[in-house]
């Protein structure tokens, strides 16, 4: 298990990379993007990987402010949480996803989404409240609310991504059976937790974490995509071969990219970065 | 033959437990960690791997997940199972590896103001250890859920087949072998070094905690050392605690199928015989006979659980009060 500690200062945002929109506009750009992708289904696979990439990044910002407080080892626990919440309400969502259906477009899995923020809502407000659980962490209703719809949104990409379409017997068939949903479901908790877990100390930056977030996507999509690349029942339609090379594709260039930026940044801003050396002598 | 197959399933979960354990050692996920990964924080500058992939239960989960799902699609596509699983398990690895370094470098980064350097060769030289020991435990877990998976295939009984996929067998058992290895043999942040002037090895001052991150026996200590000590008794008593567990969790559901009646009316409907079409014929007319079988099943099943349960209940008991008489607390040099 790992420990949180130290005290949390303000962020320096002069230095190095940095991320320009702030956590607000972050959580609402986002949660546009994918939105309007997920009530999409018939769109191609790296389409809704950008959805998947924003959602998961949401995500993880509000893992990190809801953790920030000294969480410690509830971060993990948290990102578990959200992607659990993920799962029902993506559940919810497809079971609504045969009414309101206008042309392609299926805006019906926003019941899912819908649900999920009211739950996380709720026991954001259990938990903090003095009467209830007490936790006392500022700002736990709104990340608790907001990791909802971040996993919803996250969870029913990934279903759309892998089944082609939000249909339930279809989502179930080809998603859910035959348990490629256990590795959506894992990664996706790493790509909200990890980052925060494993920048965590005095001298963690936003920009750095977030980075951590969109490589762990990069690889969730080498891994759906070869799934749907070997499973596919079509060439080019949606779900079909060449989706899923696509997905493999662009999940390599992304994490190529960011996992490399992220080791640079890293290691131009520890401490320093030496090849060997003997530890400091304590007194 | 059913049997053969549950021992190998359980050698496997001993192999796979040891491994998984050691490698939590190199890691510092496990053996010494909490506090201890954050030395740096209390002035310990330290030359240890710091591999802060949440617990050990969803990391494992993680690697034998994907494992599965890489050694899934190679099954479906007609490799050979004794291909398709090393190369399942060697991506699971892959993913592993990428896990480490983001979490060595990230954490380390993060102690900026506490003067902690990345070594380089620290990282380097730590990743090819933890690689490898994980490399054999997600082998041997993934090996575990294909045989579930097939069991009936395997032992000539198709309705044993397990009713979950490949994929989810993994995650399960990956949660479970890292809880396993989380919660046992974690002998060197105990008694054994640590707390060696406690009595009984409790618990010590926070300030202390990192110092056991900084020197060891010779030389500046690093998680190899570690695992070296870890391998002698920490690993293999944590393999045998997971192996143990799966015979006894076996043993039962075999002992309830084969007293209940639930193997001899399986065989009995395999068979070519008269007595096989009599059996077939039988259950399909009367309903209520598979049905009174598997409720004996279930209920021997659970009654052998039981007594396994509270027989080791007992056992701990007493060897926790004959130990503590007969050795005392410590007593120093």
């Amino acid at each position: 298990m790992t420990v949180g500690g130290g005290p949390v200062v303000e962020e320096e945002k002069t230095e190095g990379f940095s991320f320009p929109p702030d956590v607000t506009q972050l959580g609402i750009i986002s949660a546009i993007i994918a939105i309007v992708i997920v009530i999409i289904p018939g769109l191609p696979a790296v389409v809704k990987a950008v959805g998947v990439i924003f959602a998961l990044l949401w995500g993880m910002d509000s893992v990190r402010k809801t953790s920030k407080y000294g969480l410690g080892t509830g971060v993990p626990s948290i990102g578990v949480l959200a992607t659990g919440y993920g799962v029902l309400g993506a559940l919810v969502g497809i079971a609504f996803a045969g009414i309101l259906n206008v042309s392609i477009v299926q805006p019906g899995v926003l019941i899912g989404v819908i649900a999920m923020a009211i739950v996380g809502l709720i026991s954001g407000v259990l938990s903090n409240n003095e009467k209830i659980i007490g936790m006392k962490i500022p700002g736990l209703e709104r990340g608790m609310m907001e990791l909802g719809i971040a996993g919803t949104l996250a969870m029913l990409l990934q279903f759309s991504i892998v089944a082609g379409s939000l249909d339930f017997n279809l989502v179930v068939e080809r998603a859910i059976s035959n348990g490629v949903i256990a590795v959506m479901f894992v990664l996706s908790m790493m790509a909200m937790f990890h980052p925060y877990n494993a920048c965590l100390g005095p001298d963690e930056r936003r920009p750095r974490t977030l980075m951590v977030s969109i490589e762990i996507s990069g690889l969730l999509f080498i891994i759906l995509g070869i799934f749907v690349a070997a499973t596919a029942v079509s060439t080019w339609g949606v779900a079909g071969v060449v989706d899923g090379i696509s997905l493999i594709v662009f999940g390599l260039i992304v994490w190529i990219v960011f996992f490399v930026k992220f080791i640079k940044t890293a290691m131009r801003e520890a401490h320093s970065t030496v090849g060997t050396g003997l530890i400091k002598t304590i007194e | 033959m059913l049997f053969a197959w549950m021992l190998l399933i359980v050698f496997l979960a001993l192999i796979a437990c040891m491994f998984e354990d050691l490698e939590s050692d190199i890691g510092s996920q496990s053996n010494p960690n909490s506090q201890v990964q954050l030395a740096a924080q209390i002035g310990q500058v330290n030359r240890f791997f710091n591999k802060a992939i949440s617990g050990e239960a969803p990391s494992y989960a993680l690697y034998c997940t994907i494992a599965g799902v890489v050694a899934y699609v190679l099954l479906l596509k007609d490799v050979n199972p004794l291909l398709a699983i090393p190369i399942g398990a060697l991506a699971g690895e892959a993913i592993h590896v990428i896990f480490s370094v983001t979490a060595h470098v990230g954490r380390t980064a993060a102690q900026k103001r506490f003067e902690q350097p990345i070594y380089l060769d620290v990282l380097y030289g730590h990743l090819l250890p933890i690689a490898t020991h994980g490399f054999m435990a997600t082998l041997c877990i993934t090996a575990i859920a294909y045989i579930q998976c097939n069991l009936g295939t395997l032992s000539g009984m198709p309705a044993l087949d397990h009713p979950f996929a490949l994929p989810l067998l993994g995650f399960i058992w990956g949660i479970t072998v890292g809880a396993i290895g989380s919660s046992t043999g974690d002998i060197h942040y105990g008694a054994e070094r640590e707390f060696q002037d406690r009595p009984f090895g409790e618990g010590k001052r926070v300030v202390y905690h990192g110092k056991i991150t900084r020197y060891a026996d010779c030389g500046v200590r690093t998680q190899k050392d570690i695992a070296y000590f870890c391998a002698k008794y920490g690993g293999p008593i944590t393999g045998f605690t997971f192996g143990l567990i799966i015979l006894f969790e076996s043993w039962r559901s075999l002992i309830g199928m084969m007293l209940g009646g639930y193997l001899p009316l399986q065989e009995a409907m395999a068979s070519d015989t008269l007595l096989g079409t009599v059996a077939r014929v039988a259950t399909e007319l009367i309903p209520a006979i598979p049905a009174a079988i598997g409720d004996l099943t279930a209920i021997i099943g659970i009654v052998v659980g039981l007594a396994i349960g509270i027989v080791l209940i007992v056992g701990n008991v007493v060897i926790v009060k004959w130990a503590r008489k007969r050795y005392g607390p410590f007593v120093g040099e």
